[in-house]
């Protein structure tokens, strides 16, 4: 006989009370199990549509530079050892360490031209690369469609190699309209279509097929720009910049910051809002062991008086509150987390709106036995310590 | 010259409850040899119950001192007096008190639980002791299987399995029926042949035969008139 043992069977005869703290502590793990593998779902989820939206990494050619400054005035700056950066290098890119976390690779020539006659900013760009990765960017007018009519998504149109898309601004400056010639340094380009209003820089450029530009500018095989957009759930930005900057030492790697911390900023929330939320419950699940607990040892007050007049110290009465406790909290925490990991399965991409599959983290299968038997505990300190304190003599009615 | 086992000292017992007091003990002084069987008798409300309880060391008197073995018993700490119980006091409780859940063998097993002892070891102790009480049968029995009288020897059996010099008893047979009272009676007067002293309560007259001594308690106090003492053990009265 030991303390173990009077505590399994004290369960075996409760069983329905057992039940009931059993189901509180079921709860409570299911919630928190449930809730971390949703929030890790959205999180990924969440993750990956921030990533495919613009780029998070830019790659420029490595140059030396120094400024000179009177004061606090620039006076000059001065680049040297300009490195170049070309078509021969996009390879390395998807060679590289962090190939597996690369998701569009959208290489750019950007020059001055001549454009009907007047001076404009021409951007060479492989177009279903460029405008998967900024879709934003959309259509006002396209060639072949009538006024008024749907047009294409950019991501999808095949835009012909002598085609020009221009920005609002540059169209209205060029006065061009869908359909029309454009002049560019003596070659001549078909308008295919116009952009709606960005409100930014991009409104007064003009985008053409990157060879073609090439060829415009008279620079072949050369970018002036790479930009990146990389899966970033489970490669950190600053570990991309690394692995890309390794790949090609003659390109100049820079982390876009703003992006990257308004994508840990709003995943954050999502996660503080998820263990907000999992305390709460994880409190009620407490408190339903403490009241269950109290009322336990308040029916059985005869019998821890029997046991401390038959020479049980408090610190063996303790023992026996608590072991019940363990043994029911081990228990409930394995259902728990049974039962938090179907929820999340089953009804996960229903409540959250997830595309994809919740899933199964066998990981938290021992923090939620855990969690559990430490709720357990903790939650019957002070049973435990009113059952102990039970003056014997009153127990057993001989006061 | 007898060893004095217990030894009483001037016990009294003040309970105070909602502002009144009720003196259950006023100045009881007894001793109780090693070896010796004494009931003590008496009507509700005359101390018989909180001498027992100060003797078990659960319930300190208010003033005057209790020696058990030599130990001042309420010189100890509470655990060390819980420790004190386990070693020193068999008590067998009135309605038996056995624990519902445990079976006959487990309920005598119970005050080994904080023995270092291995459960094999445990379990020849009290599988040795109801058989000495006459339930070597009975062992795998609920409280709730057994009758009146085998539910009371499992008690003696629980009281006696860690071997304490002293047996204190709270109405054994108050809930018996004649023949199984007296057979209780007989194992009492059988363990207390084997060395054992034990002290009983009991408002039974007939239970004083098989004790070496009897003492009446009335209004807290030991009844000393000769006259009173034989009508009440005549009488029987509650």
């Amino acid at each position: 006989m030991n303390l173990l043992q009077i505590a399994a069977n004290n369960l075996k005869r409760r069983r329905m009370k057992m039940l009931f703290l059993t189901l509180g502590l079921v709860v409570g793990v299911a919630t928190v199990v449930a809730l971390m593998s949703i929030v890790q779902a959205m999180r990924l989820e969440l993750g990956d549509r921030i990533d495919e939206f613009g780029a998070n990494a830019v790659i420029v050619p490595r140059s030396e530079g120094v400024e000179l400054s009177f004061g606090d005035t620039v006076v000059s700056d001065v680049i040297f050892d300009v490195q170049e950066l070309t078509m021969a290098d996009l390879p390395k890119i998807r060679q590289s360490v962090v190939a597996e976390y690369i998701n569009i690779v959208s290489p750019k020539l950007v020059g001055a031209v001549k454009a009907d006659g007047q001076n404009a900013l021409i951007v060479g760009v492989e177009a279903k690369q460029e405008f998967t990765q900024k879709p934003w960017f959309s259509l006002r007018e396209q060639a072949g469609v009538p006024a008024g009519g749907k047009v294409g998504d950019l991501a999808l149109l095949d835009v012909p190699e002598d085609g020009v898309i221009l920005g609002s601004s540059a169209a209205q400056h060029l006065e061009k309209r869908v359909g029309d010639t454009l002049v560019i340094n003596e070659r001549t380009f078909s308008v295919f279509g116009i952009l709606n209003e960005l409100g930014a820089e991009e409104d007064g450029l003009i985008y053409a097929d990157l060879a073609a530009v090439q060829g415009l500018l008279g620079r072949p095989g050369q970018l002036s720009m790479i930009e990146v957009s990389a899966w970033c759930n489970f490669c950190p930005i600053e570990e991309v910049v690394a692995g890309l900057s390794a790949a090609l030492p003659n390109g100049r790697v820079i982390a876009l910051r703003q992006a990257a911390m308004f994508r840990y900023q709003t995943i954050d929330q999502f996660s503080a809002f998820g263990f907000a939320l999992s305390g709460v419950v994880l409190l009620i699940a407490a408190l339903v062991v403490l009241t269950t607990m109290l009322s336990s040892v308040n029916e059985r007050t005869r019998e821890i008086g029997i046991f401390r007049a038959i020479g049980f110290r408090r610190v063996h009465v303790m023992e026996i509150i608590f072991l019940e406790a363990a043994i029911v909290s081990a228990m409930g925490g394995l259902a728990g987390y049974i039962l938090g990991s179907a929820v999340a399965q089953v009804a996960g991409p229903f409540l959250a709106q997830i595309q994809g599959d919740v899933p199964l983290r066998t990981e938290l299968i021992l923090p939620a036995v855990l969690l559990s038997a430490v709720l357990a505990v903790l939650a019957s300190a002070y049973p435990a310590v009113k059952a102990a304190q039970l003056d014997p003599a009153e127990a057993l009615r001989y006061i | 010259m007898a060893e004095v086992m217990i030894a009483m000292k001037n016990l009294t017992k003040v309970y105070k409850s909602m502002g009144d007091e009720v003196q259950a003990l006023r100045g009881v002084s007894l001793n109780i040899d090693k070896g010796e069987s004494v009931a003590v008798m008496g009507q509700s409300g005359s101390g018989k119950s909180t001498l027992l309880s100060i003797l078990g060391a659960l319930n300190p008197p208010t003033s005057g001192s209790v020696e058990v073995d030599g130990i001042d018993v309420y010189a100890l700490s509470q655990e060390k007096r819980a420790d004190f119980r386990r070693e020193y006091l068999g008590f067998v409780f009135q309605q038996f008190q056995l624990i519902p859940y445990l079976t006959a063998l487990e309920n005598v097993m119970l005050p080994l639980t904080t023995v270092k002892k291995s459960n094999k070891e445990k379990r020849e102790m009290a599988g040795s002791v109801l058989c000495r009480v006459g339930l070597a049968g009975k062992m795998n029995r609920l409280p709730n299987q057994l009758s009146g009288g085998e539910q009371e020897r499992v008690a003696i059996a629980r009281a006696i399995v860690n071997e304490p010099p002293v047996l204190l008893a709270d109405e054994p047979t108050g809930s018996l029926d004649t023949k199984t009272g007296d057979e209780i009676m007989a194992l009492f007067q059988r363990l207390n042949e084997d060395g054992l002293t034990v002290l009983m309560v009991t408002h039974n007259p007939e239970n004083t035969r098989y004790m070496s001594r009897t003492i009446i308690m009335k209004d807290g106090r030991l009844c000393t008139d000769k006259a009173e003492l034989l009508q009440l053990v005549s009488a029987g009265k509650r």
